[in-house]
């Protein structure tokens, strides 16, 4: 089970290309937040305990995070594009 | 269901402002043992999955607010304890090596910066398996030649720095004395980069990548050590 935890993170926003595609320093802040408050820092083993006992919440909650992203991006830069 | 969510450790100190609200508006607390602090809230858990990204700004905020006063020591979003209970064994367990930690990181930043293969290069020329190793052969030895020149740019600012690979590029982390973050990032954007490679410098951010790896991944009791590798990266080598 931790080895399936493990995978799905490593899914996390590593995806530096994407983040060039997308441009602009506001997107690429976002996405590093996101990268430092899920990969960096202490981890809690029994926090892994209680993720693994709903491991597919926890595999929906990091794939909506990426999921959001895109949404979050695509609105940022409609709501640039309406101040321009 | 509530969890208790912790966001960071630090030396306690009197002059320090603390935030009043965190992850879901929901109000920070202070746990303290010693001379360690400790903020969390009470959160419902699991977060609903399409708040995951407000909750992870308002964490970060959370953890950038003591930051931005003193060294933290961040938990990772997602971590949460069953109650204050459980954190209150968990301070009392791990106040000393937070507090030697947090001594050691005293006056200190992570920088950072990723090199990572430039748009439109990831793809091209890989119309093959041998053209596509051949192109990640370049770019691995492109990047650990950039992380080698960042690590002797920075030599006189840098305390120690950490190299760390990844499926997408090269992580260089670097510790720098707080104040020195310009310094940083002026020495190593003036660095010559080849072509095919790109780089982003950001920080400051909370030398969590310097930590103890009795910190990172500390004993809760009746509990075996967390995996170390949880995030599936590879450090690649260090000072």
């Amino acid at each position: 089970m931790g080895h399936g935890r493990r995978i799905r993170l490593s899914l996390m926003p590593t995806d530096f290309e994407s983040v060039e595609v997308l441009g602009g320093e506001e997107e690429v802040s976002l996405l590093e937040i996101l990268d430092h408050v899920l990969n960096s820092g202490v981890v809690i083993h029994g926090s892994l305990v209680i993720s693994l006992a709903g491991v597919d919440l926890v595999y929906l909650g990091l794939n909506v995070v990426l999921t959001s992203v895109e949404t979050a991006l695509t609105n940022l830069q409609i709501e640039e594009k309406r101040r321009k | 269901m509530s969890r208790i969510l912790a966001y960071c450790g630090f030396h306690h100190a009197a002059q320090i402002a603390l935030p009043s609200s965190g992850v879901s508006a929901q109000p920070v607390q202070l746990m303290s043992s010693g001379e360690l602090g400790l903020l969390w809230s009470e959160v419902e858990w699991p977060f609903v999955p399409d708040q995951m990204q407000r909750s992870a700004i308002e964490f970060h905020q959370v953890v950038r607010h003591v930051f931005d006063q003193t060294a933290v020591i961040p938990f990772r979003l997602l971590s949460v304890f069953d109650d204050r209970q459980a954190l209150a064994g968990f301070v009392a367990e791990n106040e000393e090596r937070f507090l030697v930690d947090l001594e050691r990181l005293k006056g200190f930043v992570q920088m950072e910066c990723v090199v990572y293969p430039a748009p439109g290069q990831a793809q091209a020329g890989s119309s093959s398996g041998k053209a596509y190793l051949e192109k990640k052969a370049v770019t691995m030895r492109s990047s650990e030649g950039f992380a080698q020149a960042v690590r002797n740019a920075v030599a006189h600012l840098g305390h120690d720095v950490r190299v760390r690979e990844g499926k997408n590029g090269t992580r260089i982390f670097v510790l720098v004395e707080r104040g020195r973050e310009s310094d940083f990032r002026q020495a190593v954007s003036v660095l010559p980069l080849p072509e095919h490679l790109s780089r982003r410098i950001s920080g400051p951010w909370p030398a969590a990548e310097f930590l103890s790896d009795q910190v990172k991944a500390p004993q809760i009791l009746g509990q075996k050590p967390a995996d170390q590798n949880i995030a599936g990266q590879k450090i690649a080598g260090s000072k």
